[in-house]
């Protein structure tokens, strides 16, 4: 982008302006153009989630504003924007007004950092993954703002369902991902991206693999525990519903929104959808290698980067659009699991969600994180790191050992830890019985 | 890492090139002076509000503007390290504080004594402050612009070495500690799950509504049975 508007500025109208201020236009640029496409995939993913859940329930959904329904969300905002704004006398009026502004800010923010396309990244940070989950648990200040502001118990029991959820899940989805950056050496989501090339192996574990785009991480086994973990803690912290008990709405009527409505309400609206496609982008990008897939590798190439300058512009769009394509058809793909898991799945109860977090997905993390470990000893360390025998061996063969050695660490930690969560889960019952049985003096 | 980078505000000359530097040196000034701003005036706000909550909301503005201030100085892992620590964790965990324990709004607990522990903050917070201001050397020269290649401060990695090799015994103390901590809290809010007194949910009341009809029922049984 700073190289387009550069050219345009200084070469073709000659106006030689300095770096610092290219620099600002191109990134207010991006800001805009990132600013409208947001409110346009929230309006997507609703029209998309209620078609999708009709079709499960045997309903046919929204079908009657414009062809198939495809104006319903655009009906819907207009009416979220003339209803009125109403605030509780007893509310607190500042908190109560700026609690859906700081929901929304942190999941504006975290657009900063999502690759988009090969070389389409608004800001390459170097701690890129940090700074997404950083900014994340932010929102967790606006829900508990907002629920308390409201003066509504339903809203602060809401606002604490929803923090202590947040702040729980958000242990096991680092975790996990802390596995991936492990492996990877880099905190960076393009770094990321990147080391996903090959083919079914990683390219830069095995040179010389075939890039197709496929070197995925979750085709390793310390990638796939890591998967599954990450999106059940991304499910828990988007709310999607097995984990909806913040705002589950036959015990809390809204959880910490029952208080607002018109554009406020609309925002906290704003705000899931956002953070639910940005969860299921994230996912993409860590697990299913973003924009990598099959022939974007190649046409990237021939493109003008900073390492090929004498590259050819045509190859940067078809690349772009090609990578563009395979990201947000994973995402979408992943958004629609969250859909089908609403449209399988009854709500849990608070100690069964806490129950699933603590004592069997951070175990579970724990594990993977030293398979991850002995991956990256096996692959990557020598003799000078104190691994003097795996030097002799040949890429492939060090891939293999610690592909065997990490699926069957993973494979036994998660039978072991299966089995005694559940046997956990059945003495649990078991107490629960005896306490009844105590209570009414009926076996 | 270096002691004699320490209380040096260095300027992000990466993005500053030949031409229109001091104007960038007048922007990040200005960005500078309002970022300390916030945070001052936050800060004074946390301890003049007389609403507990509201003072804990603008603690963490005040975080905020202090993550700022590390993002201007290039420090940006530290910066993303106070925004997940404090403003994620910290200020949940002050929020959940004054919401579960008892509020006691409006009370100003003045005891006549109060100016002898404000004497003793003021001294206090002068034993640190005193050094410090004449410590500083004040009159630094600045910075002309890039010297060479700027020297690239990887936060993340030099970090994890020194956790690993310098501050070995400080990291696993700190990690022994928070251990010990947790630990403890369980330990302070364990209950054992049969002396718990709970009220019956609706579905125990159900289950139990069934066992009472099946127990009349086999007992009908029996009885029929011996007739």
């Amino acid at each position: 982008m700073h190289d387009v508007i550069n050219h345009l500025i200084n070469t073709v109208f000659g106006l030689g302006w300095p770096g610092w201020a290219i620099s600002l236009i191109a990134y207010l640029l991006i800001a805009t153009i990132l600013f409208m496409i947001v409110p346009f995939q929230m309006l997507f993913l609703t029209y998309f989630e209620r078609r999708a859940i009709a079709r499960m329930q045997d309903r046919v959904g929204p079908n009657r504003v414009g062809p198939e329904g495809i104006f319903q969300p655009v009906a819907d905002g207009v009416k979220m924007f003339t209803k009125e704004d109403i605030v509780p006398d007893a509310a607190d009026k500042w908190v109560h007004l700026i609690g859906p502004g700081i929901v929304v800010a942190p999941t504006m923010f975290m657009f900063a950092v999502l690759p988009w396309g090969p070389g389409m990244v608004p800001f390459d940070m170097n701690i890129g993954l940090l700074f997404f989950f950083a900014i994340s648990s932010v929102s967790a200040v606006g829900l508990m703002a907002s629920g308390w502001a409201s003066n509504n118990k339903f809203a602060l029991l809401g606002a604490m369902r929803a923090v202590a959820q947040m702040v729980s899940y958000e242990i096991p989805a680092v975790l996990s991902l802390l596995a991936i950056v492990l492996v990877t050496g880099s905190l960076s989501i393009v770094d990321l991206i990147t080391f996903q090339s090959g083919l079914f192996i990683s390219s830069s574990d095995v040179p010389g693999i075939p890039d197709f785009g496929l070197g995925w991480f979750v085709f390793t086994p310390v990638g796939f525990l890591a998967f599954i973990a990450f999106f059940i803690a991304a499910l828990a912290e988007g709310e999607r519903t097995p984990f909806d008990i913040p705002e589950a709405d036959s015990e809390i009527v809204a959880g910490y929104m029952t208080e607002y409505s018109g554009m406020k309400f609309g925002l906290f609206y704003l705000a899931q959808y956002v953070l639910n496609f940005l969860l299921c982008a994230i996912t993409a990008i860590i697990f299913f290698g973003g924009w990598q897939g099959p022939g974007v590798g190649w046409l990237y190439a021939q493109a003008i980067t900073p390492a090929n300058p004498a590259g050819n512009g045509l190859f940067n769009v078809l690349a772009g659009v090609l990578g563009v394509f395979y990201f947000l058809a994973k995402t979408y793909f992943f958004f629609f699991v969250m859909v089908w898991v609403r449209g399988a799945y009854a709500r849990l109860r608070i100690d069964q969600l806490m129950d699933f977090g603590w004592k069997l997905l951070i175990p579970l993390t724990l594990v993977n994180v030293v398979s991850a470990a002995i991956w990256v000893g096996l692959t990557k360390w020598g003799a000078a790191d104190g691994l003097a025998f795996v030097e002799g061996w040949a890429p492939l063969m060090r891939w293999a050992v610690a592909f065997v050695i990490t699926l069957v660490m993973n494979l036994v930690a998660y039978f072991f830890l299966v089995r005694v969560y559940s046997q956990s889960q059945d003495e649990r019952a078991r107490l629960d019985d005896e306490v009844l049985e105590r209570l009414t003096n009926v076996a | 890492m270096r002691s004699d980078r320490v209380g040096v505000l260095r300027l992000p000359y990466h993005y500053a090139p030949t031409t229109g530097g001091e104007l960038m040196d007048l922007l990040i000034q200005i960005i500078f002076g309002l970022i300390s701003a916030l945070v001052i005036g936050a800060a004074m706000m946390v301890v003049t509000m007389r609403n507990v909550i509201h003072s804990a909301l603008w603690l963490i503005a005040s975080f905020f503007g202090v993550a700022a201030l590390y993002l201007l100085m290039e420090a940006e892992f530290i910066a993303v390290v106070q925004v997940l620590v404090y403003v994620g964790a910290i200020s949940i965990l002050i929020l959940f504080a004054i919401m579960l324990t008892r509020s006691n709004e409006g009370d100003r607990l003045f005891t006549t004594y109060w100016w002898t522990s404000g004497l003793i903050a003021l001294g206090l917070f002068g034993a640190v402050l005193v050094p410090t201001l004449a410590g500083t050397i004040w009159n630094l020269p600045q910075p002309t612009g890039p010297a060479g290649a700027p020297e690239v401060l990887s936060g993340v990695e030099e970090l994890g070495r020194g956790f690993v090799s310098e501050f070995v015994l400080h990291f696993e103390i700190a990690g022994v500690l928070l251990t010990v901590a947790l630990i403890g809290a369980i330990v302070i809010a364990f209950e054992e799950r049969s002396r718990r007194r709970r009220v019956l949910t609706l579905a125990e009341e159900l289950e139990l509504r069934k066992r009472q009809q099946a127990s009349e029922h086999s007992a009908v049984a029996a009885a029929d049975s011996v007739d």
